[in-house]
């Protein structure tokens, strides 16, 4: 062992004043092997081959091809279901992010003092956040029926439990001092936080509404697959038919609604913040 | 009136901060408090409204026996108590007259506070408030854009907006400079004497101590070893308090 050491470890630097410096051994002597094993099994495990990549992949731009020239007469069938799924991120996200302000003050650091009703609150919420919008959105299909309504609230709930993380995680980065002095002037905990923690992440707070929101219009787009309404109804149905024209022009739709809620957003935020 | 009856305080990791403290101190006094850093002159401010409670003895604020309170009426029993603090504690993102207006908050329903739906009379009481230490047309500037001194200033209309009975201040000038530290500590004497307002304040320069409160209390190790007018302060107490002789630069600031 101390002989592969050695063999690894890097030649000593001698300076002009004949000390000798023995730089250390680089920890890729240890990652690379195992980052290299690493990507052997999961290559392994998924059936990755090159070979497949190369001859089907092309594939992908002959779909791609076909998709041109888009059919612009489908535009009159898909712009109801997109604006759809707008509606289902934009409710989504504001019933979510409404929630997970109470949600984020009982799991902050600086707000609870109970450390156990703190870990508990997290515990709960770190759970649901392990479930994918996809489950979450064939759970409300299965309790609310198809349609937009189960897509509102599986984005909702998904928007729930990412922006309580963040945000608790904000509070506890928060300046205490407006919070004591608010304290001690009598105010309850609640109030204090409301006068003196919030007006310092108003901005942030915001910003992460934002943020959301732009995830989840890229996310609400697939929802329809589970049949939990928006534009990926109509994107599913159309490709299972081929029609690529039609999926063509849907998809110019959505990129063009995507890159315009981003760009509008983004100047938001850049402003708030 | 404030009565301390050795009161103890220790801590939960063990330290014991306060050993036994007895002192009384009448309505509408200005005194401060000395002593070397880790004495206990924070946590006897502190004990005061509660926001650290005691373990021993009793402490009497008002004819209320502070350590039974708890809740509700702990709330209502802070509110006749301001307290401004070394480091300003505003919210510097917000304009000044939300941050004194903060001080209506714990009068209001909490609905009302949540909406932010101060009453009239309430901003009423504010920009008085602002006038009162000098800074009226700063009101809708935002905190952050105010020197220290001014901050500290916008602190203490805060604390007069509150409309209290005491005011406690835990090293309200330590991070302002002489001149203007000289400017604030006025305010506070205004303050004392127009409205009648109790003043206890930590100092940490001596001088500035001596020149501006009426009774300084000396603590040492969580002791209390001189109690007395601030025109009788010698050398030998200011030994007995800090340990040691000062030198002319620590006695900076006068
Ligand atoms: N929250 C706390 N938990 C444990 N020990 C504390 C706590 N606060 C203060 N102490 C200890 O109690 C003693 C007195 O502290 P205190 O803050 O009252 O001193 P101080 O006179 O205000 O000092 P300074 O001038 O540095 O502010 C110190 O030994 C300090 O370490
Ligand atoms: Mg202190």
């Amino acid at each position: 062992m101390e002989k592969i050491k050695k063999f690894f470890l890097p030649r000593p630097i001698i300076l002009s004043s004949g000390k000798i410096v023995q730089p250390k051994l680089s920890p890729m002597v240890y990652i690379l092997p195992i980052l290299g094993i690493a990507i052997y099994y999961s290559a392994q495990l998924t059936r990755f081959k090159f070979s497949t990549l190369i001859n089907r992949g092309s594939q992908f731009f002959v779909i791609v091809g076909r998709m041109i020239p888009p059919n612009p007469a489908y535009f009159e069938r898909a712009w109801m279901p997109l604006l759809i799924t707008i509606l289902m991120s934009v409710f989504g996200t504001i019933i979510g992010s409404a929630f997970s302000l109470p949600a984020a003050y009982v799991s902050s650091e600086n707000m609870v003092k109970n450390k156990y009703a703190k870990l508990a609150f997290r515990a709960i919420f770190s759970i649901l956040r392990t479930i994918p919008l996809l489950i979450l959105a064939i759970i409300f299909r299965n309790i609310f029926g198809l349609g937009a309504f189960a897509g509102t609230m599986a984005v909702g709930v998904f928007t729930f439990t990412i922006m309580t993380k963040m945000f608790y995680e904000l509070i506890d980065t928060a300046d205490m001092g407006p919070f004591e002095a608010i304290e001690s002037s009598g105010a309850s905990r609640v109030q204090a936080f409301w006068s003196g923690i919030m007006p310092q992440l108003w901005g942030q707070y915001i910003a992460l509404i934002l943020y959301n929101f732009e995830m989840n219009i890229r996310n609400a787009a697939i929802l329809g697959y589970v049949g939990a309404g928006g534009i990926g109804i109509l994107l599913n149905e159309r490709l299972a038919w081929r029609a690529y024209a039609d999926v063509g022009i849907i998809l110019i739709a959505l990129m063009v609604t995507v890159y315009l809620i981003e760009s509008l957003s983004r100047h938001i935020r850049k402003r708030l913040l | 009136m404030i009565q301390f009856e050795n009161v103890v305080k220790t801590y939960p990791n063990g330290v014991q901060a306060l050993k036994g403290v007895s002192l009384t101190i009448e309505q509408g006094e200005f005194i401060a408090i000395i002593g070397l850093s880790g004495a206990g002159k924070s946590t006897l401010l502190r004990s005061i409204n509660q926001m650290h409670s005691i373990t021993d003895g009793t402490l009497m604020v008002n004819g209320v026996n502070v350590s039974s309170l708890k809740g509700k009426a702990l709330r209502r029993f802070r509110r006749d108590i301001g307290m401004v603090f070394q480091s300003f504690n505003l919210v510097k993102r917000t304009t000044v007259i939300k941050n004194v207006l903060a001080a209506r908050v714990a009068d209001m329903p909490l609905w009302k506070s949540l909406l932010g739906l101060y009453a009239k009379e309430d901003k009423l009481i504010a920009l008085e408030a602002l006038d009162q230490v000098g800074i009226l047309e700063k009101a809708y500037t935002r905190a952050d854009q105010l020197s220290g001194g001014q901050q500290q200033r916008v602190a203490l209309a805060r604390t007069v907006a509150q409309q209290p009975k005491i005011i406690l201040a835990d090293e309200p000038v330590a991070s302002l400079d002489p001149v203007t530290s000289q400017q604030v500590m006025s305010d506070f004497v205004k303050i004392n004497q127009d409205l009648n307002i109790t003043v206890v304040a930590n100092m940490h320069h001596v001088d500035i101590a001596l020149k501006y409160a009426r009774r300084v209390i000396g603590i040492k190790e969580g002791l209390i070893v001189y109690d007395g007018p601030s025109t009788e302060v010698t050398n030998d107490i200011l030994k007995a308090v800090y340990g040691r002789e000062l030198s002319d630069d620590e006695l900076m600031g006068a």
